[in-house]
């Protein structure tokens, strides 16, 4: 006979199931209190809206009445940012993904002064406001950027004391390392974010840095400065050549409702941009781009022949043109 | 109201011609420690629109070098005293090495929109250190003077050679310094703590100790299970005996099949192992209840258990990848700092309650709540692990 007896059996069984039992309640009961895990399925487009307008600076930066940065929900999980051209010319876009845990943003604008342009209380704001709406807390964010250009990390530094932030870095091998990319700009990888499917691959040709980003939730196609409504400056004609193409070729692989991106310089006339350093365009197309669009510029790329200045419906070529030469008289 | 918009826009007035003026010309700065003989801070200005003006710089850049060091080395000198590097806390000096002044124009130069970019190249040969060991281990700082007017921001990357990946820091206008940047990732991760400076220095005694620490981590915190097995070892019996003859054998098994499924002779997912660890557990407490001596057949279960966990652990070692060219060690180390968390786990049940093994009621009012309490515990996470 052991410690225990025949008339304690059933004792004994008794407290082994009430401890069980305690257990198991408490985890259903913890798992029922825990936020829902959102889904970001891949089978059906998540849709979202984009605004009739964005800010677009003023006549005058005294009368400008828009705050420092314009906070578009596309959808719940999506924000798409810009920065007022009254503070700076390049009224530059700005993403924040959201998947379950985590946020991501990608570019700081081209203002590091945060009393000028508050881009992280801006952010620690939106992030708030989802977590309430989410029922999750203490999210991570991941701080990263569509390429190494200075109007794209100009705030950079006010996350970097933030907690719970993983800032992606500004060298070429940082970013890569991050992204998982041993092999650029052919590789492309799948990046979950917290449940979310990003594809990312190199896009240089603008600059030898530069990553495009596909949200496969909303069908979204992210293609930073190498693809825009305005000036395409490339340094790297060969290299951009390669870039618009394999997105085409993405695009016939995948599902892509817009391509997205960070400036707007044309005007709404075909062929027509703002003067370089424009602070006011109350005449701006819509930033969103379409396939046409794309198939229109991997045309370009094969009549173009020499560096020079190319004009088409929605996007101007800078094609290898110094600097000096692309400001206006 | 009003008079607030009015500042405010008078504000923005005037930062937008900043803005502007400095956006693409943005200064970069490039530290390169890789080489301990030759360390070098490169830096890339737009200086004709900073140190010089746009006419005297355009004057130089068609001139010899001999003409240009002339006209360049007042600015230079300007940018030198601006430009504080530290290394470990001690200012070093800059000497200029090589330059290269580009430009297309003058309306180029003039126009902000345009950046002509002049690259300086500064060697800062003489850090005051011993050896490169010494640079490895050393941290490094830049600071931009308040006085001093770069285009903003400046980009700083630092590139040392015991780490993998650069550095980047951004400068601005309002924030002039790198601050110390550990030029070894080893000490960027341990920081500047009392005690993560005491974990580096033993960890450079003894270089398999974070392997011990992340064995120990296994069972304490992150291997309640394993902690919860222990313990039904440990409520067998009041004699001290018992309780080393159990934990050997556990300790040799799990040993044993934690080297061989590391080296891939064993494998069993952890969808089998993990229900059968929790039913382990269950195992143990059911027989503490029912027979209080060690007997012989205890020994086989403690070792077979034993041989389970293992494989446990070996489960989660495999997401840690064990270094090639240190395998063994690594593995061993990993195996003592399971067996020290063991230890562990077995003193602080001792000191929480092994001073009343003598007390009459001590089986009654301990040992066998705790037991039950264990049996129960391995009972939810088998539901748990097998069915949920």
């Amino acid at each position: 006979m052991g410690l225990i007896k025949h008339s304690e059996k059933l004792r004994t069984i008794a407290g082994i199931a009430t401890v069980a039992s305690l257990l198991l309640v408490f985890d259903v009961a913890f798992s029922a209190m825990a936020p829902a895990h959102l889904a970001f399925p891949l089978d059906e487009r998540a849709p979202g809206e984009f605004p009739d307008a964005w800010i677009h600076g003023s006549k005058s930066a005294m009368d400008n009445d828009d705050p420092a940065v314009q906070v578009h929900a596309y959808n719940e999980h999506t924000y798409i940012l810009r920065e007022n051209k009254a503070i700076n010319y390049e009224g530059a876009f700005m993403y924040l993904f959201f998947g379950n845990e985590v946020a991501m943003l990608i570019d700081q604008g081209s203002t590091s002064s945060p009393a000028l342009f508050p881009l992280r209380e801006v952010v620690d704001e939106i992030i708030d406001g989802w977590e309430e709406r989410n029922g999750q807390e203490d999210i991570e964010l991941i701080v990263a950027n569509s390429h190494l250009h200075g109007d794209h990390y100009a705030a950079w530094n006010q996350f970097v004391d933030r907690p719970n932030t993983v800032m992606v870095g500004l060298t070429h091998e940082e970013v890569m390392a991050f992204w998982g990319i041993d092999s650029y700009p052919q590789q492309i990888v799948n990046f979950n974010l917290g449940g979310r499917e990003l594809v990312v691959t190199g896009t240089p040709g603008h600059q030898g840095s530069e990553l495009a980003i596909y949200d496969g939730w909303t069908d979204l196609l992210y293609t930073g400065d190498m693809f825009y409504r305005g000036r395409l400056y490339l340094e790297d004609w060969d290299a951009w050549v390669a870039s618009i193409r394999k997105l085409r070729s993405f695009a016939d692989q995948n599902p892509v409702v817009h391509l997205v991106n960070n400036h707007i310089e044309m005007t709404a006339k075909s062929g027509v941009d703002y003067p370089v350093g424009t602070t006011w365009q109350p005449s701006e197309p819509p930033m969103q781009m379409t396939l046409e669009m794309l198939d229109q510029a991997v045309e370009a790329s094969f009549e173009i022949e020499e560096p020079g200045i190319y004009t088409y419906d929605d996007f101007l070529i800078y094609n290898q043109v110094p600097w000096s030469y692309t400001t206006d008289p | 109201m009003k008079l607030k918009k009015v500042i405010c826009g008078l504000f923005l007035l005037f930062t937008t011609s900043i803005a502007q003026a400095h956006l693409l010309n943005m200064t970069n700065l490039h530290l390169d420690t890789t080489n301990p003989d030759a360390v070098t801070l490169r830096v890339k200005i737009d200086l004709g629109q900073s140190l010089l003006s746009p006419q005297d710089y355009w004057r130089t850049v068609n001139m010899g070098s001999r003409e240009q060091w002339v006209n360049i080395e007042p600015s230079v000198n300007k940018l030198l005293d601006g430009l504080g590097i530290f290394v470990n806390g001690v200012a070093v000096a800059a000497n200029l090495e090589t330059w290269s002044l580009v430009a297309a124009s003058l309306e180029a130069i003039e126009n902000p929109l345009s950046p002509q970019m002049a690259e300086l190249t500064f060697n800062l040969n003489n850090l005051g250190l011993e050896s490169s060991t010494a640079l490895a281990n050393a941290s490094i700082e830049l600071r931009i003077a308040e006085w001093l007017e770069v285009p903003w921001p400046a980009l700083l990357r630092i590139d040392s050679a015991s780490r993998q990946l650069p550095v980047s820091r951004l400068l601005t206008s309002s924030d002039r310094s790198s601050r110390s940047v550990p030029l070894s990732a080893d000490s960027a991760i341990a920081g500047s703590s009392f005690a993560a400076k005491l974990a580096m220095e033993f960890q450079g005694w003894i270089p398999g100790l974070s392997w011990v620490a992340i064995g120990f981590q296994h069972i304490i915190p992150w291997g309640l299970d394993h902690i919860v097995f222990v313990l039904g070892l440990f409520f067998l019996s009041t004699r001290l005996s018992t309780l080393f003859y159990q934990v050997s054998c556990f300790t040799v098994a799990h040993s044993l099949s934690l080297g061989l499924a590391t080296l891939g002779m064993v494998s069993v997912p952890a969808s089998i192992v993990e229900p059968l660890i929790a039913a382990s557990i269950i195992l143990i407490a059911v027989d503490n209840l029912c027979s209080p001596v060690l007997s012989r057949w205890r020994f086989v279960v403690v070792t077979l258990f034993g041989l389970l966990h293992g494989l446990g652990f070996a489960s989660a070692l495999s997401e840690l990848m064990l270094p090639a060219e240190n395998f063994y060690t690594a593995l061993l180390m990993f195996n003592l700092g399971v067996e020290a968390g063991q230890i562990a786990v077995l003193v602080l049940a001792f000191a929480a309650v092994g001073w009343l093994r003598s007390w009459t009621a001590y089986t009654e009012l301990v040992a066998r709540p705790a037991t039950v309490t264990i049996a129960g515990v391995g009972t939810y996470w088998l539901l748990k692990r097998a069915i949920f």
